[in-house]
């Protein structure tokens, strides 16, 4: 029996974003588990109307191949709201992700804890194992690089 | 007699170029306002900086002092769709105090109608967050001070997005009545119908969500026949109103398809709520489309006022007739859920 069967990793793109992707797509290949890449839409991006609902971003499905990860095992989930609360309806029905990834720092400047770091804020409030993938990871592996494919 | 009140002034230095939460919305809502030509009965009421003990009533004092901190140090991107500048924390304050000082004016004159014409909005701001546009959550510690004095407080959001800032800070409240239509699935993601109110204050959240496309029909049958029963049983003593206006169908934020006589009938409806003249402001919440936010203005504030000169039809034949009863359907089951648990615990 799997130790873990869905992962569900927070993206917009960001560096750190990318960098918690990549981790978590090497730890599922490690025990054999399914990815959920959860997309939150705000106010702007809604105006923009720049997204998909249905289908993954190219930059992620290149980020998926270039993992060599699985795509049949990847999951496009995009909802409305703020990024902590839409990666923690990830671990809720009917997803129900049983472990949450996300980078240290998404877009925006985050300045504080309570102006709203996304990745402590999810910390404390989900009901599942997270894990927040450092921004050193991003920095130490290159992978910055790997978002000018956003 | 409509009392206006305006948040700072010059509320030009909270603005992020290419931002659509933006000083020209206020210009456009005082256009709507001018529109009315009410000469003698406008009463311009001077906002003030709200304090800290009023602020607190909704807000902890870590995000005040963190938002604070955050601006006074320059600003920038709280999160991908909110900004501050370094005179945000200023302005939003200003639009916190305009709010207090309409309402202590209506309380003074015991006549009017409020407006409160002044941005940031603040629907979005939870006790500890700024999201969504919102800094301070200005119509929340407007009826947080009501409350304060015994009143019990309607809050009615018809903004196209769910207010879930001032539905989280009333939550388990039971003495403010928190009414939202709102387009869905949209932004915040919450406002679901069985979202009913915490256990100390079952049936005081009442979310209405609607279907993109949905026309003005059956939003004021949503109000007729889902929100009606709960707000007469609740009786409020004082009536606020949550007054985006980006459910306008030229709005770019979202689909719904509204026109400002459809916000006029939704004032006349929300009017009745009042116990009595005097007992009811509207604060600005969005609204994108700067001549649809005009002429919603000035539609509504006509129709409060007793007025009938509406330029836009009211809308209707869009979809979601249907939507009514199953919103029904789902509130009911909600709270049959939560008052079996409440007995359960009670007798355990």
């Amino acid at each position: 029996m799997n130790v873990l069967r869905t992962i569900a990793v927070g993206y917009d793109g960001s560096p750190d974003s990318v960098a918690a992707v990549c981790w978590s797509f090497d730890l599922a290949k490690k025990l054999d588990a399914d990815v959920t890449v959860v997309h939150a839409v705000g106010l702007l991006e809604h105006l923009d109307g720049a997204f998909s609902r249905h289908e993954a971003p190219a930059a992620l499905v290149a980020l998926t191949k270039e993992s060599g990860f699985d795509e049949t095992r990847l999951r496009w989930f995009v909802d409305d709201g703020d990024a902590c609360s839409v990666l923690l309806r990830a671990a809720a029905p009917p997803l129900n992700a049983e472990l949450l990834v996300v980078g240290s720092r998404g877009r925006g400047n985050r300045a504080g804890l309570l102006l709203g770091s996304t990745s402590l804020e999810v910390a404390e409030h989900a009901t599942t194992p997270v894990v927040i993938v450092p921004s050193s990871q991003t920095e130490d592996e290159g992978l910055v690089d790997k978002t000018r494919l956003a | 007699m409509l009392l206006v009140v305006n948040g700072l002034y010059d509320d030009s230095e909270h603005e992020d170029p290419g931002h659509p939460e933006r000083p020209d919305r206020v210009t456009a809502a005082r256009a709507g306002v001018t529109d009315l030509h009410l000469g003698s009965d406008l009463v311009i009421v001077p906002s003030y900086s709200a304090t800290r003990d009023e602020l607190l009533r909704v807000h902890s004092g870590g995000y005040l002092d963190e938002l604070g901190a955050f601006c006074y140090g320059g600003g920038g991107d709280i999160d991908p769709d909110t900004f501050a500048t370094v005179d945000s924390m200023t302005i939003a304050r200003h639009a916190v105090g305009g709010g207090l000082a309409v309402i202590r004016e209506l309380q003074r004159l015991g006549d009017g109608v409020g407006f409160v014409v002044a941005r940031p909005p603040g629907h979005h701001a939870l006790e500890d967050r700024a999201m969504g546009f919102c800094l301070l959550n200005n119509v929340a510690v407007a009826a947080a001070a009501l409350r304060a004095q015994g009143e019990r407080v309607l809050i009615v959001d018809w903004d196209v997005h769910h207010g879930n800032g001032t539905q989280q800070i009333f939550w388990d409240d039971p003495d403010v009545l928190y009414v939202s239509t709102h387009q869905w699935p949209l932004f915040p993601g919450s406002g679901g119908a069985s979202e009913v109110g915490g256990r100390h204050a079952i049936n005081r959240t009442v979310n209405v969500p609607l279907p993109a496309g949905a026309t003005g029909d059956v939003v004021r049958r949503a109000i007729d026949e889902v929100a009606a029963p709960v707000i007469d049983a609740f009786d409020p003593t004082w009536v606020l109103v949550s007054a985006g206006f980006d459910a306008h169908r030229a709005d770019p934020m979202a689909e719904l398809q509204l026109t400002s006589g459809d916000f006029a009938e939704m004032a006349r409806s929300v009017a009745d709520f009042a116990p009595q003249t005097g007992r009811l402001a509207m604060f600005l919440e969005g609204g994108y489309d700067l001549e649809a936010l005009r002429a919603s203005v000035h539609a509504s504030l006509s129709s409060l006022l007793g007025g009938t000169n509406e330029v836009e039809r009211p809308s209707s034949g869009g979809p979601g007739g249907d939507h009514v009863a199953r919103v029904q359907r789902e509130r009911r089951a909600a709270l049959e859920i939560v008052r079996s648990n409440e007995d359960e615990e009670t007798e355990s």
